[in-house]
């Protein structure tokens, strides 16, 4: 083994190695004697001990940053609430509009065949054929389609207004929405500052990541595509797709 | 499932399957318009198919995307097992990338309607699907 003549070794570097050795420490007495013949290495150690605090600064300034805690215990918790709320009340005006809707149906329903039953006698009263007793039975069954038609009229004017109420989900639901996408973008914001103190370019990729997709590809309803050649657009498109693969 | 005239039997018992409530009422909806009186719901494929195996159904209508068991992969389970293979299913998603739909054929579905969908399409696609099977 060389010795490196040109290398002094101090007092408390002696005083350390015994101790390591007394007490049977031989790896870090092996590396103390390493250390002091081959200076590069306590560079390196130097360097590595210089990162070492740097991060563990950076790590503390972020401790410090209140606002992250915020995002991380309130705000986005808050947006968890804001997100399940505009589920909640998109499902209630479904419900609500298809309450009035159904409601509607059968009304709709029950004129049609009242007008089925009244026509035969009308065509024949159109055509002067209607004898005196058919033109009374008439004359009791169109009474009553007025009677009828009016009523429920004015029942499905105010269903339709139930529906047009129901629509006011939007105008809130767009409120609660637009919080969260603020709340995104502190996030994102929050997110490239983080990757910029650690020194990551968050600029480096040059293409935007794709959107995540979970098994089997699912991805949900695409919300762009205008910008992507790996989807359709409506049924006309999904039906060629098929039939140009024989199915 | 077919009369004797050869017409499509709207007596068929139809298991419905979709996570959102809405959904399912929708074209539950829209089946009894078109005349189908016996339908059942499943809120995901992993409910939907202890339900498939017990009860003896025509025809089944499902979403893709349900957190339990997906919809490709529930008709992937029917065509595997020997009692439910026969049984067509018509996939109503909002999933609409290419491979997804290949996939979906190639699994054997029997109609992939997009979301969202107008009451004709459903009409004509059961048309198709039935019209296929006799």
């Amino acid at each position: 083994m060389s010795v490196n003549t040109s290398v002094h070794v101090s007092l408390e570097e002696a005083k350390l190695l015994v101790e390591y050795l007394e007490s049977g420490q031989q790896e870090k007495a092996d590396e103390l004697i390493a250390e002091i013949q081959s200076p590069i290495n306590s560079e390196l150690f130097a360097e590595i001990g210089k990162l070492t605090r740097q991060l563990h600064d950076s790590l503390n300034n972020f401790q410090l940053d209140s606002r992250l805690n915020d995002l991380a215990t309130a705000d986005i918790p808050d947006a968890k609430e804001r997100l399940n709320y505009v589920i909640t009340r998109t499902e209630e005006a479904a419900n609500k509009t298809m309450d009035a809707v159904e409601s509607i149906f059968p009304v709709v329903e029950t004129i049609q065949k009242q007008i089925k039953a009244v026509n035969p006698l009308w065509q024949k009263l159109m055509h002067n054929k209607l004898d005196l007793p058919e033109f009374k039975s008439l004359c009791i069954d169109i009474d009553i389609l007025l009677k009828t038609t009016d009523k429920e009229s004015v029942r499905m004017h105010d269903l339709m207004t139930d529906v047009l109420m129901a629509q006011d989900f939007q105008d809130l639901t767009g409120q609660v929405i637009r919080k969260v996408i603020d709340l995104v973008r502190e996030v994102e914001d929050s997110l490239i500052g983080m990757l910029t103190a650690f020194g990551i370019s968050s600029e480096g990729s040059s293409e935007p990541s794709k959107p995540k997709v979970g098994d089997n590809l699912v991805e949900g309803p695409i919300v762009n595509a205008a910008q992507r050649d790996d989807v359709v657009v409506d049924q006309d498109d999904v039906d060629d797709l098929l039939s140009s693969l024989g199915f | 499932m077919f009369s004797p005239e050869g017409a499509l039997d709207k007596n068929m018992k139809v298991l419905v399957v979709d996570d959102f409530s809405t959904m399912r009422r929708i074209v539950k909806n829209l089946l009894r318009d078109l005349g189908f009186t016996n339908i059942s719901e499943a809120d995901d494929g992993s409910t939907a198919l202890p339900m498939l195996k017990e009860g003896s159904f025509d025809f089944v209508v499902t979403d893709w995307n349900m957190p339990g068991m997906q919809g490709i992969d529930l008709l992937k389970a029917i065509r595997a097992d020997a009692n439910l293979s026969h049984i067509p299913v018509l996939l109503i998603t909002a999933e609409a990338k290419k491979e997804q739909i290949v996939m979906a054929a190639q699994a054997g579905v029997n109609g992939y309607i997009v979301k969202p969908f107008t009451a004709a399409t459903l009409n004509a696609k059961l048309d198709k699907i039935f019209e296929r099977l006799g």
